[in-house]
Parts: C-alpha cells; structure tokens; sequence
C-alpha cells in the first residue's frame, strides 16, 4: 500500500468574508442586521439591557423567572394560545442572559420572520404577568435550579464566583441565581423588573436573506409601544486579586469525580490586551492540544477533558480552568494544573504553540460563523461592546499579527497562579488529606 | 420554500477500492466540511467487547503511519479547523471543518489514519485512551443523577444477543480487558475504503475533489468479507411491559417511558417522527400540555419525547417526565403513560399537526444552515440507504404525514404490552 507520506500543505487562502452588516435606527430603536443570501432559514433576536448585572442584590435569578413568565400569556391571549401561535411557525422562544444583556430570539424559516417578530413582541412588551402564574413560574424555576445544582459543578461554580467576586456583589453571586435566591422572589419583584427594563427599545438583531425581508416592518413590530432611553451602563470594576492561593472543599459524598474549578480575577472586556491574553489562554487551555489538556488528558489519562480561558463582560473578567477527574488523581491533578499555570506565567508560550493558537482562532471566525444563529450571536457582539462592522476581519487581522512576545507578556500579567483559589466538589472524606498533602493553599470547607 | 430538503447539487463517485465520495458545492463561506462515515458501530461488538467501537474512535486520534501522536488536533486546529468523532450503535464517524484552502490537509489526515493506523498504535497509546474513557464514562453516566438512564434502557428495549441491546461507551469490565491485537484486528476488519463514505460540502468542486479522494485514499487496498453486525430487524415482542424501578441519589423521581418503534429511514418512522414532535417538543406538546400545565405533575423543562434516529433495528421512541414536588413517581408514570395511550385514541388535530411540522421545518433548514450539518447528513444517507440524494425527501416525507398514519403507528408500536418503563426515585422521600 503507498499512502502520501508528505504532508500537503496550504491551497491560495480565500479572502475573510463577514455578512455585510447593516444598521438602522428605526421606531425609536437600532436594527442591526446581517445579509445571507439564499439562506432559508432567519433569525431575530431582540437585545436588550437587562442582564444579570441588572438585578438587585438578593434577587438574584429575577431575570430568569422573568423570561419564563413572559410564555404565560399576553395582552392578548393565555399562554396555551399563545404557545400554539408561535410554534405553529416552527419556532420557540428561546431566551437567554449573560451578565451584560438580555435577549430573546426566534428561529424560522425566512417568509415567517414577519410573524415570528410580532409574536416576540407580544410576549416582551405586553406579557399577562398574572400573580398567580408568576408565582408557579418562580416556584418551578427554583425547582429546576435545585435539580440542576445536583448534578456537579454548579455549586463549586458558586463558590469560585462568591471567592473571586465577593458574595456581597451581584456579580460574587451565580448568574441565575441560586434555589434559595429564586424562592424568595415574589411577583412584584418580577412586574417592576420588567417594568424597568423590558419596555425600553433595545436592539433587534436579524439575520437572513435581507432581499426577503423588511427591516424597518421588523425594527415597527419589535419596538412597537416602547419608551425610555439607554441607562447609563457603568464603568469597568476594579477586582483586588487574593493574596495567596487557596483551596475551597465542596462536599459531594460518593463522587467518583472530583470536579475542578480553578481561578482568578483578569480584565474586563475593552481592556486593550484582550487579543493577546485571549491568545495566552488558548496556549494553555482553550483548545484541545493546549498545555492543560495535553498534559491532564492526553499524557496522564486523569480526566475526559480539561479547559481554561480567559472570559469577560463589560465591567469585569475571570481566568478559569474547569474538569472532571477521577477521585483517586485529584490532588495530583490539581497540582500539575496549577503547575502548568505557573510555568505558563512565568516562560510565556512558544511560537510552535502561538501558530497553531492564533491559525485556529482566526479560522473559528469563518468556520464556526456559518448559521444565522451563529452570526447573531456574532452581531450581539458588536452591540454589547460597541463594536464597529469590520471588526471580525480586524480582529482576524490583529490575532494573525500577534507575536511570542506579545503573548507572554499577556500571560504573564494575566495569569496569578499564587493568587488562584482551587474548588474542588468532590467527595472530601476520601480527598481531604492528599489535598493538605499537596501543600497548595489552606482548605476552607464551603458552607454545604 | 423549495419541495426538496436538499437544494443544493450533489454529485458522487466511487474509488476502485470502494470507497464512495459525496461532493456538495457551495461557495458561500470560504469554508468546507470533510466528514467519513464508517459503517461500524457498537452493533458489531461481540459479547465482551462492549465500547470497543468507541474506544476506537478514540485511538483515531493518536497517530498513524505519516502522522506523529497528538498531531492530527493540532495540525487541524492550526489550520483553524474544528473537528470531533462521535460513535453510535450504528456507525463512527469522523469529521473537520477547515477554511478552504486547508481541504488537502483534511484529506491526507483522514486517508493516513484509515490506511496507515496499525503501525503506529501502541499500548501506552491504548493504555491512555483506556483511562480517558473510564473518565467520559464517570463524567456523562455515573457521576450525574439519572445519567445512566440510556445504560438501563438499551437492555429493557432489546433481548440479549440484539445489536442494541449494549450501550455504545461499553461496560467498565470489557475497556478493562481491552488488549492491543483486538484493535489492531479491529481497525484491517473495519476501517477499509469500501466500508467508508466520504463527503465534503462547503467551498470546493466535485472535481477537485474526486481527483484529491483518488489521490489520497487510492492506494489504500479494499478489503473483502468484512463482517455484519447480527440482524436486529425483528424483535419478538415479549407480549409484557418491562419495568424496572431504581432507588438512588436523584434530587426528584422521574420516569422514562420507552418503545421500540420503526427504523429510521423507513415511511413507519417519518410518522413516528412527526407523532413525537406532537407528543413532546415544545410547550404546545401534549406531554406539556397536560403534565407540566394542566395536570401540573410534571416539571415544566424536563417534559420532552423524542426517536433516537437509528437505522438498522426498530428505534426507540423515549417520553420522560420529571415530578414536580409532591408528586409521586406513580403517579407521574400513570400520567405519562395516559397521554402515550391517547395517541391511539385521541385524534391528532390540524393544529397539532401543522405545529409539528412546523417545527420539524425549522429543524431540518437548522441542521442543513451549516456545510458540516449537511455534510453529515450527506454520508449518512450515502452510508445507510446507499444515496446521498434521498436525504432531500426526509422533509417532504414528514410534511406528508397524516393524524390517521400517526393513530394507526400509535396502535400498532405503542401499546403497553410492549411498553417499557424505568422509574427513577430518591432515596429519602418526604
């Protein structure tokens, strides 16, 4: 048999293409809109300014019952009518929150985007809110917390948050709250956050086949009976980083797995070095051949898979590195996690590991831009960090043109391994010594 | 909207050495999807060997002859590509998205592990795969309540010595007893050119294509005999439900109500897809409808019913519903089962259907929105049925369907003489 033994290299690179974006203030609101031609399929999503970071201390998953209690009838009709109305056009509402934005999306084929956006519009602007239904919504909502927060990882997820953060700040507490946060809402809480947030304009976002669409119909139902301007959406927040490391111990009797939640404080989205510590993060644990997972899962055999990055909102950011482990390697996991870190930090990357870092993440942007959903979520972008229409292709452009010595100096400004707080959800009677043992940090047990 | 669901030219070919390609053009992204279906599954594995075909897929990864280990990832993802594996009953498959001008590479990478993996796989390789494994196995089955769930369906749906009866990641026991001739063995009796469809959508020509597919894998020899899995087509009913309760660590009780249906692929499962869109997708569901809203038994988001889209025995069709607190695990069953009996009995309405279809639309244009979606699609319709271009009447096929078809396939797969139920309940009850 004769197999290629050389290894053929690059065809003529195809110039970077990003949808032609197109922006129009309409009804009092913005149309942020992208062109893909011949594609069936259409997106709208409607961004508005009522993230996480909106809510109040101690109310802390408001937003999320909000966005099921929207479902529970309109204005115009009770929540079965209106479940059959919108799906009856292919789509749900899918809703979602992160700690800078909230939004609401529909998904359908493209001559029942018309339609789809009406009906979105109906749900935000003039939802039924009855007491009652808010009330069993809030009751569910912490039950599918409860549920979710048995499995691993979202407890040590809190604890790392409330450590990095501190718990007396909406942004030390879990994004959507907690089971206990959401039982103690009440339907008053969930009338007045709407009331403040959900009838200003916000963005629409669309995504489709524009020569099938029309904008301004889309921007005149989307912000139809809307009012109130922008609010002023507050600065970066300065994050003191810990004085040495240490360990948080989440009891999880049984476990054949340790769950790892390691991190520290980084900086927040604008900061001017977010290309290079982007870069520096996938070095070491952003993609499957980086240091971590090299080491964790592919030398040692520890874990199905280890990842770190650096993420960042407006106003703040985090350097985190997540897994699974078997409990019998937990300590030692964690020490050569928190060893590669270190040695990251310290001897920053090389240019064999920078090539295949900055190649990859330039590719992702046309290879992972390629559904209008994917695109939309590429549009809110631009919106939520003010963003101008080329910036895919610069970006593109600026990761290809970062260098070794770039790179390391972003990890070693970014990366504070002897600052790092290591949760581990596990179960602490059989980790608990070989984790002291380790020397790493002094354990603090988390509340159970 | 156009009456196919495949609107886009398909053009095929086939190697001397078997090996089919599929090439779907389409320039719009200066992408291109490169994705190899193998025609072999954990349906092939003998007793003893179960997660076999899995543990495979993994060692694909590792090295092979031109290819030094760890260097397959890192070639594709500095070339920006993403890429994965995934193995099912049915089949494995192997897949990458690379901007365009990184196709060759693709291509050499995939021919090099199907021709030339033997040489260069080792027992350290094995021996770390192995433990990754055990690891995927703790992390997505034992370590999470209910994850076992598909582990403890499989065996209930299909009678000892059926291809289905073993889940795909095998038990720890077997990947214990793995040892390194069996894979070797593993990879010349399966993973030969003509027992492999190769399709590539995205920014390229059908041409170019076929020349580079020749180029690459031409060399790489055919292989004769190579052995079916056991016929699972006819499942003997056993004439009695299957019941089977678990007391453990789960935050609420849940039930799963499962049967064995149709084939995928066949007019019988178009209908069961569309009956389960009914049954259990979306909050216009009758599952949601009458357990999470009216009976208010059931946990708004954890109501669903789906067919896992399996291709060479009856599929399973699964509805499942989680109690809400306060109710019991009987009672929540008695109420799944109530509106899985209706079916039969309670005439689907227009409605109902139109919004199933509807949802289905979205569905099918979702997964074609991107070329790896339809590349995948591509090959299994290549794979499974022999012709990459029946993947275009998947959608016509269930606009079709009637509330009668959907009665009568109720009547006839889901009574509760075949009916399989698996109880999940927490150890303390209060």
């Amino acid at each position: 048999m004769t197999l290629i033994t050389h290894r053929p290299g690059p065809g003529a690179a195809r110039p970077y293409r990003f949808p032609p974006v197109v922006r129009r203030a309409v009804a009092g609101g913005q149309v942020v809109a992208a062109h893909l031609p011949g594609q069936n399929l259409a997106v709208a999503l409607l961004l508005l300014d009522a993230g996480a970071a909106r809510e109040p201390v101690g109310k802390e998953g408001l937003a999320g019952v909000l966005a099921k209690a929207l479902e529970e009838g309109t204005a115009q009709r009770d929540a079965t009518a209106y479940a059959l109305a919108i799906e009856a056009l292919g789509t749900e509402l899918v809703t979602g929150l992160d700690w800078d934005s909230f939004q609401v999306s529909v998904q359908v084929p493209v001559d029942r985007l018309s339609a789809a956006v009406e009906l979105l519009a109906e749900a935000v602007r003039t939802p039924r809110l009855d007491p009652t239904d808010v009330r069993r919504v809030r009751d569910d909502e912490a039950t599918a917390l409860r549920m979710d927060w048995a499995n691993p990882g979202p407890r040590a997820d809190a604890a790392l948050r409330a450590d990095l953060f501190g718990a007396e700040n909406r942004w030390g507490r879990p994004m959507y709250g907690d089971p206990d946060s959401v039982a103690a809402l009440d339907a008053e809480d969930v009338t007045v956050f709407h009331s403040e947030w959900f009838i200003r304009p916000g963005t629409l976002i669309v995504v489709g086949d524009l020569d099938r669409l029309d904008l301004d119909a889309l921007g005149a139902a989307a912000f139809a009976g809307t009012g109130g301007g922008p609010v002023d959406r507050g600065g970066p927040i300065e994050v003191p980083i810990r004085e040495g490391r240490r360990i948080i111990l989440v009891d999880r009797p049984g476990s054949v797995q340790s769950t790892l939640r390691l991190g520290h404080p980084s900086p927040h989205r604008a900061h001017p070095d977010h290309v290079p510590m982007t870069l520096a993060g996938t070095v070491l644990g952003g993609a499957f051949t980086s240091r971590l997972n090299h080491l964790i899962r592919e030398v040692r055999g520890y874990t199905y898979g280890i990842r770190g990055d650096f993420a960042s909102s407006r106003r703040f950011g985090r350097f985190a590195v997540s897994s699974g482990v078997q409990t019998a390697v937990t300590a030692p996991a964690l020490v050569e996690a928190v060893g590669e870190i270190t040695r990251t930090q310290a001897g920053g990357v090389t240019e064999d590991e920078l090539a295949v870092a900055r190649s990859w993440r330039a590719g992702q942007l046309s290879v992972e831009l390629q559904s209008p959903r994917a695109i939309a979520s590429a549009l809110t972008t631009l919106v939520v960090h003010d963003l101008p229409d080329d910036y895919h292709a610069r970006l593109r452009e600026s990761l290809l043109a970062a260098d070794v010595e770039q790179v390391s100096a972003a990890a070693a400004a970014h990366l504070h391994p002897e600052s790092l707080t290591l949760v581990v959800e596990g179960d602490a009677a059989v980790i608990r010594d070989e984790l002291v043992a380790t020397g790493l940090g002094e354990i603090v047990d988390a509340a159970p | 909207m156009p009456d196919s669901g495949y609107p886009w030219p398909i053009e095929t070919t086939r190697l001397d050495n078997g090996l089919r390609v599929v090439v779907s053009e389409d320039r719009t992204a200066p992408a291109v999807a490169v994705n190899l279906w193998y025609d072999v599954g954990s349906r092939h594995e003998p007793e003893g060997q179960t997660g076999f075909a899995h543990l495979f897929e993994h060692l694909m990864f590792e090295g092979s002859m031109n290819v030094a280990k760890t260097e397959h990832m890192k070639l594709v993802q500095g070339a920006g590509g993403s890429l994965n594996a995934t193995t099912n009953p049915d089949r494995t498959n192997y897949f990458e998205t690379v901007p365009a001008e990184h196709l060759e590479l693709a291509l050499w990478l995939e021919a090099d592990r199907m021709g030339g993996l033997v040489p260069a796989l080792t027992q350290e390789t094995l021996d770390n795969q192995r433990d990754v494994v055990k690891n995927e196995r703790r992390q997505r089955y034992e370590n999470v309540p209910y994850g076992d769930a598909w582990l403890r369906l499989l065996p209930l749906l299909y009678p000892p010595g059926h291809p289905y009866h073993h889940a795909t990641i095998g038990s720890m026991a077997d990947l214990n007893a793995a040892d390194l001739a069996t894979f070797q063995a593993f990879h010349r009796t399966y993973y030969a050119p003509n027992n492999a469809v190769l399709t590539v959508v995205g920014d390229a020509s059908a041409a170019e294509v076929f020349a580079l597919a020749d180029k690459y894998f031409g060399a790489i020899p055919a292989r004769a005999d190579i052995p079916s899995a056991p016929d699972g087509r006819v499942v003997p009913a056993t004439g009695r439900p299957a019941v089977e309760t678990i007391t453990g660590d789960v935050p609420a009780p849940r039930v799963y109500v499962a049967h064995r249906t149709y084939p995928f692929g066949t007019p019988g499962y178009d209908v069961l897809t569309v009956l389960a869109t009914v049954l259990g997708s979306g909050r216009g569901s009758r599952l949601y409808q009458r357990l999470a809203d009216g009976e208010r038994i059931a946990q708004p988001d954890l109501v669903g019913a789906y067919g896992v889209d399996l291709a060479h025995a009856p599929a399973p069709l699964i509805a499942t519903a989680t109690a809400r607190p306060g109710v019991t695990g009987e009672r929540l069953a008695a109420g799944l089962a109530e509106v899985v009996d209706e079916l039969a009995t309670v005439p689907v309405t227009a409605t109902e259907l139109d919004r199933a279809k509807a949802l289905l639309t979205t569905a099918w244009w979702r997964q074609m929105s991107t070329v790896d979606g339809r590349a995948d699609t591509l090959g299994r319709y290549a794979t499974q049925f022999g012709d990459p271009a029946k993947a275009g009447e998947r959608l016509p096929a269930w606009l079709a369907v009637t509330a009668e078809q959907i009665a009568e396939a109720a009547a006839e797969v889901l009574g509760a003489a075949d009916r399989v139920t698996l109880t999940y309940l927490p150890e303390e009850t209060s």
